[in-house]
This record gives structure tokens, C-alpha cells and sequence, in this order.
């Protein structure tokens, strides 16, 4: 989860400014000043601090958001998640949050069961597609014509095109893309039902589909930096956020995506910002300035120029070329997205997906043992473990073991004390491999890198086609500085494997960052939100 | 000594832009302060609402009406019609659904209530666009009386049981087959009327009767298990339905009153979207009956207070109700394809059918 904090300071700065200004002016500045306040006067004003809790898509809105928060006067924390954990959020009651912004409404009503949501008004859309390498699209035949699921699976399946897309029980995109999978898959237009779920034709063909996902992720907007990152050939994302990706790509002189909207497999986010209504007037009142600014016009031409639809019918003159052609964004079209299965329906295709689909991990666990651990650090890691290894536990929070999924650890300090496996998938085996952990003894000096060029070596010795292999550090990170191993592991094996870091005790992430940042990892305070750092964890993976 | 000059400037700046910001940010509230200290403590009722009415019951004057003749300060949550009488009703003062069907499942889960009133009332269209009335025109499904559009519900049921691609009827641009789209008509009323008047009609155009619902039940599931997911919220679902555009809800049943309420309160958008939206009117159609569960005295004033006749005809004018009173033309309403008058009119099954039908489409 990222977070992010929109202040008004800069507001009373300006006004401090011009008043400063307007002490030291001439009669006809001042009346500038007073036209400037006519034309804000339609902006509702309010005090206090709103929480949002926000799909990751949404953090390219920063600086509307920024001057939101300044037109309004009200502050704005936000923190980003993926959508289909924002409902998990709402079903639990969002006591942390004033209002919710998903990206898609279904999220929203199906986690409203308390009935705390009100206001809930669509901001913008984007229909979720296929961005494909330029050249590929070209080589494939999707240049300019209509294009299906069936025919881009056909593409997957024989080997022509991988694909990296966001994890479908966390984020809204990946779950739309996995339905439209299935749809196809079935061949039906609408109606899925819970036995079609059960079809082995079904269960094969999108198994191995989803075998063809080169990387996962938790939310869409990391989906796109890594995809930027890397050397990928297709993702399915956000219109909005391959067109973000296509500047970006462009101005590195690099090859865009081509965008496909597959006509049997197309949906839509609407974008809902919803108040949580926890009773507090003032908080209404603040959302509602928020949410009234964000529908202006100037903020909608504004949410427009990132690569939002504000209309159904087409795209305003002035935002125009931000929807370029060449790239394939076709803002003519009508679009016709699937339909989404029913509730109960859609929850099992989401656990399936979970437990027998994706890929199975390949999760190499390196637990840092060295004496700067002992305590606390120690305690939490084991804690920690028992979360992830002991199912009962992993279950709460979507976070059991799928089919096939192998899981290692390696007990390190500054050298490698143990290596663990557990022996297959089961409850039973993860329950040992958790007694393991347990049962293990503190020992001596630390050294991060060793290990994870220990794990590089464990994860070489599987067939990754057939894994989303995924290190996990557990450390406080305070380690004698060796990267030079790490990197000569690194180049030696050649193998394409993220190190994650969860962070304990009194941690300093600085090494931990830089690892991340060389193999498209991420760094989680394991201390602060464990579930989450799970979470983010497992949607890579 | 230059120094000190430009701290006191400074100084005043600061004071003169906190004063500023005060006046900027606080005049609103203070008004407000001065207006509610005036009157009496007023009493806070609050309750469940179906989406519709929220625009109704969030209105400045009908609040203030409410609140200067009746004393009453209105909160509300948003509920499905169905799913509100199964919710926690601690602490509330009042159920607002959609139908004297959600009122006897009121009565069957807790008993006679304190007092209940229709208050508003307002008949099930279906929402569609230009593209698709065209289509259908073609088809023979339309009847048009001035600019009021009737669609036969018979051959439209005809349709859907025949799984008719849009593509076969000429709308290529649309995916999938020929659907209304509801709210869940387990749990919201605008997708429960519909489900009424879809039995009816799957009867052969008479109320359905309990000797009849094991025949009738089984296609009613085939239709609405077709729909996939549905929203709750019968405003949720108008309002995805003007945003979203025709790809993503073809055709949307909802209250008349949705557009017409849409029309006077947002004019603007309204004008941008008019001339593609299209108000059928389903022949026979069904009354959807607004009315108030009280659940204690302060339930009852809001009735009261409801009842009032300038509230009542602020709920046409204003949000499209039909309260009775207060019948006029489409031309004063400013949107076209208003009918005059709701003349054919299906009669609702009675509440055991519909209880029937509730529990078969859970």
C-alpha cells in the first residue's frame, strides 16, 4: 500500500502571497485578486481531512488531487490499494477511511453491506485492453481490425506473445481481464454460472493461459513502472495507464503499446468516489466539496488529459491528441463491455483463480537470523511466518498456497545456517515447515546479500516457465555491505527473479531498496501492515 | 530598525490572510449557525431510502420545509427496498422503500409498523437510447403516441427468451444478446417491479396468481440469470446508465421519475445527453408506490411532514413523483416523451407471488 498526503499549507502560502502583494501593490492588482476569488466562488469550500482509500490507477491524478486540495481547503490523505481489496476494506467497515475510490462500481456495491457508502458518483472511465508491443501487434494481424480474446489467446498459446497483468484477486483489472479469459474460454456471451466453473475443459485451458503471465502484480499503476522497467511483450491495463505508459515509452525513444479493445472481453472501470459515512458531518460536508471539485469542468478536462473518458460520447477537442490514434486508442467505438457474473459467481471464479489457476508461486523465503534480530525482531518475523505457512491463518486473508506451490526457506546470518523445504503444497507440509522456523535459534553477524544469491541459486534449479518465483527477505536490513555478491549470482545465473523485502524491527531499508530497485522488487515494513505486505507479495507472485 | 518594519508588515500580512481565509472559509458556516439558532432543537430522524428518493430527501427546500414547519432534521442511509427490511434497524426512525411489496415483507419479518403512508408514487420505464428505439421500431415493438414511445413487453420478453443478438436485430456495435438490465430484484425494488411486470407478461398478460408461479418461476430465473451482476441501487444503476453509454447498458428499467428529476436538477448534462435518451414506456407497465414505514412518533411526523403540499408538489416538479395532485405536460417538465397519463397498468401479484419470485431469483 502506498500512501500519499495532500496538505492546503501551499494555499495559506499563496494567500499570504498575494496579500503580501496586495499590501505592497498598486489598486489594480488588487482587483485581479478579486476576480480570481469570483471565479473560484462556485468551489465549494470546507475544513478537516478526508482519508481515501483508492485504487492504485489513481495515483496519476497527484496534482489534481493537489489542487483539489487547495481549491477546497480540504486535506486529503490517500492511501492506494487494489480494488478488489477496497471492497474487502468496506466489508470489514473502512473504520480508517471517509470515503472509498475503487475503480470499478461492482467493487463498491458488492463490499457496501452495511450500507455506509453514500455519494457515490463516477469520476471518469477506461475500459480495460491489451496494449501490445507495436511491432508485435503488427506481426499478429491486430493492426486496424477487431480483435477477440480467442484470437489473442491463440496468439498466448502459441507462444507468439507473453503477457504480464495484475493480480486478479487483488485488483480490479486483472479480475475484469480473467473474466473476459473465461468468458472466451467458455465461449458464452453472458450467464457464467458456478458449474461452469467446474467444466475440466475450463479448468485446463485457462490453467494453462494463465501460464503464459509473465509477471503479476498487486495493483495496475506497479504494473505499468514494472512493465517500463522490463522487456515485456503485452500487459493488460487501464487504457489511461498504457497511454501514461506510451509517453513515457516514447519520450525514451522506445517502442509504444499498441492498444486492442478484444470485442468478446472488454470492460469498463467507472472510477466511484464514495463517502463512508461514519456519522461525522463535517467529514460529509468535505468529501462532498471534494468530490463537487473533481466534477468541475476544469478538473474533468483535466482527468481527461492523463487518458480518462469523461463522456461516453468521445473526447473533448482540447484533450484530443492525448488519445493518439497511432497507438490504436479508438475513441469512436462503442464500448460494449462483457457482463459481470453474479456476485457468488464471481467470488468462486476469484478463489479458483487463487488456489488452482495462476501459476503456482516458487517463494524462497530468506529469514535473517543474526544477533541484531534477537527480541523483538525475532518475535515479529516468527509471527510473521506463522501468517503465510500456517493455511488456517493464510486463508483469512486470500493468502493460501496454491496448486503446486513451492516453498523454501533459508536461514541465514552472515553465512547460510539452513536450508528448509516444505514438501509439497499441503496444509501439513507448510504447518512443518512453519515448526521449523519456530524452533529456530538466533545466531550471529548479517549479511543480506549472501543470501539472497544463496536463494538466486535455489530458484535456478527450477524450471521457471512453469513459476512466478518470488526471494523474500525478512530482515532488519542491517547487514555488512556485499552487493558485489549478490550482483555476480545475479549475472552468473541469468535468471529474471524479484527480491521482495519485509521489513522488522528497527529496520533500515536503505540496502533493501536498492536490491528491490535492481530486480523490480519491492520493500514492505513488516512491522506496520504485515497482511499487506503479504498481500502485495502474493500479487506479484 | 528596517528589520523590525518588515516583521510587523509581515505581521499584519499574516493577520489580514488568516482573516481572509476565515472570511473565505467560514461564511457559509456562519450563516447557517444564525438560521438553525433561531428555531427550536430539531429532531434528527434518520432511516433507510432507496436510491431514488435520495435526490427528494437531500433537496434544500424540502428540508427546509421539513425543518421549518415540522422540526424535523433528516439523515438517511442508502438501502435497497428488499435489503432494507432485513438491515439493522437500531436506532432508526424510519424505512422509505419503494413498494407496498417491500411494506408486507415489512410486516411479515416485524409486524404491523407504527404507521405507513404512500407517499409517492411513479411508474417502471425502461431507459434506453436513440440507436436502440431505432432497432426496435424496426421491429415492430413500438408504439408511438405524440413523442411517447410504448414498447410491446410481449414481443420484448419474446426477444430475450430468444436469446436475439443485438448484431441480429441490426445493432452490430452491441455485444452479447437483447437484455434489460435490473437492479437485483431479490434486494432493490426497480428490479422487483420488473420482475412483476415480467411475470405478468410471461402469463399471458394477466396478474400472475399462486397456482401459476411454478410455472412461471423457472423463466423468470433463465432471464435474470442472464443478467450476471446487478446493482442494488436503482440510482446506481440510472446513473451508470447515462454515464457509461449504450455499450454498457443497452436498456436500464427504471422509475420515470429518475429522468425527470435528472432533467430539473442537472440541467446542463441533461441537454448534453437528450437527444440520445429515450424514455419507454413498457405496455403494461407497473405503479412503483413510495411508501413511508414509520417506526416510531418522529417516523410519523416525517410522514407529516411529507404529506405537506408544498413538499408533495416540490416531489413532481422537482424529482418526478406523480403525487396525485399535481398532473401536468411534459412541456412545463422541459423533457420530451413524458406521458400525460399512465393508462395501462399491470396489477402487481399479490405479496405471496411476490415472495415466491423474491426467494426463487435469490
Amino acid at each position: 500500500m502506498r500512501k500519499r498526503k495532500f496538505g492546503t499549507a501551499l494555499t495559506l502560502f499563496l494567500a499570504f502571497a498575494l496579500l503580501l502583494t496586495g499590501c505592497a501593490g498598486s489598486p489594480g492588482e488588487a482587483k485581479t485578486e478579486e476576480k480570481e476569488r469570483d471565479a473560484s466562488a462556485e468551489i465549494m469550500k470546507a475544513d478537516g481531512t478526508i482519508r481515501i482509500l483508492s485504487g492504485s490507477e489513481n495515483e496519476e491524478l497527484e496534482a489534481v488531487i493537489d489542487e483539489c486540495s487547495q481549491a477546497t481547503g480540504v486535506e486529503i490523505e490517500i492511501d492506494y490499494k487494489g480494488s478488489v481489496d477496497i471492497m474487502r476494506a468496506l466489508e470489514s467497515g473502512a473504520e480508517e477511511y471517509d470515503a472509498v475510490w475503487p475503480a470499478s462500481s461492482i467493487w463498491l456495491s458488492m463490499g457496501d453491506v452495511d450500507h455506509l457508502v453514500k455519494h457515490s458518483q463516477s469520476i471518469s472511465m477506461t475500459p480495460v485492453v491489451f496494449g501490445i508491443r507495436d511491432s508485435l501487434a503488427e506481426e499478429l494481424g491486430f493492426k486496424g481490425k477487431d480483435v477477440s480474446v480467442k484470437d489473442i489467446l491463440a496468439a498466448i498459446q502459441g507462444g507468439k506473445m507473453s503477457f504480464c497483468m495484475t493480480s486478479a484477486t487483488q485488483s480490479n483489472s486483472g479480475a475484469s481481464a480473467y473474466i473476459g479469459f473465461l468468458y472466451a474460454l467458455l465461449g458464452k456471451q453472458e450467464g457464467m454460472t458456478a458449474e461452469d466453473l467446474q467444466g475440466e475443459q475450463l479448468r485446463a485451458d485457462i490453467t494453462e493461459l494463465l501460464g503464459g503471465v509473465e509477471r503479476s502484480s498487486g495493483s495496475s499503476d506497479w504494473l505499468k513502472d514494472l512493465f517500463l522497467k522490463e522487456d515485456y511483450d503485452a500487459m493488460v491495463n487501464y487504457e489511461c495507464l498504457i497511454i501514461d505508459a506510451n509517453r513515457q515509452l516514447e519520450s525514451e525513444g522506445k517502442e509504444p503499446l499498441y492498444i486492442v479493445y478484444p470485442y468478446d472481453g472488454l470492460s469498463i472501470a467507472d472510477s466511484p468516489l464514495g463517502y463512508v459515512d461514519h456519522g461525522d458531518s463535517q467529514k460529509e460536508e468535505a468529501f462532498q466539496a471534494v468530490q463537487q471539485y473533481l466534477l468541475s469542468k476544469e478538473a474533468q478536462s483535466e482527468i481527461e488529459a492523463t487518458g480518462r473518458r469523461i463522456s461516453a460520447n468521445g473526447v473533448s477537442d482540447e484533450n484530443k491528441e492525448v488519445f493518439n490514434e497511432e497507438w490504436g486508442v479508438d475513441t469512436e467505438r462503442i464500448l460494449s463491455p462483457i457482463q459481470m457474473p453474479d456476485a457468488d459467481v464471481l467470488m468462486e471464479a476469484l478463489n479458483l483463480y487463487q488456489t488452482s489457476f495462476k501459476k503456482p508461486s516458487l517463494n524462497i523465503y530468506c529469514l535473517d537470523f543474526s544477533g541484531s534480530m534477537e527480541g523483538t525482531g525475532e518475535a515479529q518475523l516468527k509471527d510473521a511466518m506463522s501468517q503465510i505457512l500456517l493455511q488456517e491463518n493464510a486463508s483469512r486473508n486470500f493468502l493460501q498456497a496454491n496448486a503446486g506451490e513451492v516453498n523454501e526457506v533459508i536461514f541465514f546470518d552472515n553465512t547460510i545456517l539452513d536450508i528448509e523445504r516444505a514438501a509439497d503444497d499441503s496444509d501439513e507440509a507448510l504447518a512443518q515447515l512453519y515448526q521449523k522456523v519456530a524452533d529456530f535459534q538466533i545466531a550471529g553477524g548479517t549479511d543480506i546479500y549472501n543470501a539472497a544469491a544463496q536463494a538466486l541459486a535455489e530458484a535456478s534449479s527450477y524450471d521457471l516457465e512453469k513459476y512466478t518465483p518470488a526471494i523474500i527477505l525478512m530482515t532488519d536490513g542491517v547487514s555488512d555491505y556485499n552487493y558485489q555478491t549478490f550482483q555476480e549470482a545475479w549475472d552468473i545465473l541469468g535468471i529474471d527473479v524479484p527480491v521482495f523485502s519485509i521489513t522488522f524491527g528497527t529496520a533500515d531499508p536503505t540496502q533493501l531498496e536498492e536490491l528491490a530497485e535492481a530486480t523490480g522488487g519491492r520493500v514492505f515494513d513488516g512491522t506496520q501492515d504485515l497482511t499487506e505486505a503479504f498481500r502485495s507479495v502474493k500479487g506479484y507472485n | 530598525m528596517r528589520k523590525k518594519i518588515i516583521g510587523l508588515v509581515l505581521l499584519i500580512c499574516v493577520m489580514a490572510a488568516v482573516g481572509g481565509i476565515y472570511l473565505l472559509t467560514g461564511g457559509s458556516g456562519d450563516g447557517k449557525e444564525k438560521e438553525t439558532g433561531k428555531t427550536k432543537p430539531k429532531t434528527a430522524v434518520s432511516g433507510y431510502v432507496g436510491g431514488e428518493k435520495i435526490g427528494f430527501l437531500e433537496d434544500e427546500e424540502v428540508l427546509s420545509i421539513l425543518g421549518e414547519k415540522y422540526g424535523l432534521e433528516v439523515d438517511y442511509s442508502k438501502a435497497g427496498s428488499l435489503d432494507m427490511m432485513t438491515a439493522d434497524l437500531e436506532g432508526r426512525n424510519y424505512l422509505f422503500p419503494s413498494s407496498s411489496i417491500a411494506l408486507e415483507y415489512y410486516e411479515e419479518l416485524h409486524g404491523s409498523p407504527v404507521q405507513s403512508e404512500i407517499l409517492l408514487n411513479t411508474p417502471i420505464v425502461l431507459y434506453t437510447h436513440k440507436m436502440v428505439l431505432d432497432a426496435f421500431d424496426s421491429q415492430g415493438l413500438i408504439t408511438k403516441d405524440g413523442d411517447v414511445n410504448y414498447i410491446d413487453m410481449a414481443k420484448l420478453v419474446e426477444l430475450i427468451q430468444n436469446d436475439t443478438a443485438w448484431a441480429d436485430i441490426g445493432v452490430p456495435e452491441l455485444y452479447g444478446t437483447v437484455s434489460v438490465d435490473t437492479t437485483d430484484p431479490a434486494r432493490s425494488n426497480s428490479g422487483n417491479m420488473f420482475a412483476a411486470l415480467l411475470a405478468d407478461v410471461l402469463n399471458g398478460g394477466q396478474t400472475l396468481t399462486p397456482e401459476k408461479v411454478d410455472e412461471i418461476l423457472p423463466q423468470l430465473q433463465t432471464i435474470f440469470g442472464k443478467l450476471g451482476y446487478m446493482e442494488t441501487s436503482s440510482s446506481d444503476l440510472f446513473s451508470q446508465f447515462l454515464r457509461m453509454g449504450v455499450g454498457a447498458t443497452p436498456i436500464a428499467a427504471g422509475y420515470e421519475s429518475q429522468i425527470i428529476e435528472y432533467a430539473m436538477l442537472h440541467p446542463e448534462e441533461y441537454e448534453s445527453v437528450r437527444d440520445d435518451i429515450v424514455v419507454l414506456y413498457p405496455a403494461p407497465t407497473v405503479w412503483s408506490a413510495h411508501v413511508l414505514i414509520a417506526l416510531d412518533d418522529a417516523g410519523k411526523t416525517l410522514i407529516r411532514g411529507l404529506q405537506d403540499e408544498e413538499v408533495q408538489k416540490l416531489a413532481w416538479e422537482k424529482h418526478g413523483f406523480r403525487t396525485g395532485n399535481y398532473e401536468i405536460s411534459d412541456k412545463e417538465l422541459g423533457v420530451p416523451g413524458i406521458a400525460d397519463n399512465i393508462t395501462q397498468v399491470a396489477q402487481v401479484p399479490s405479496y405471496d407471488v411476490m415472495r415466491r419470485i423474491i426467494d426463487g431469483l435469490r
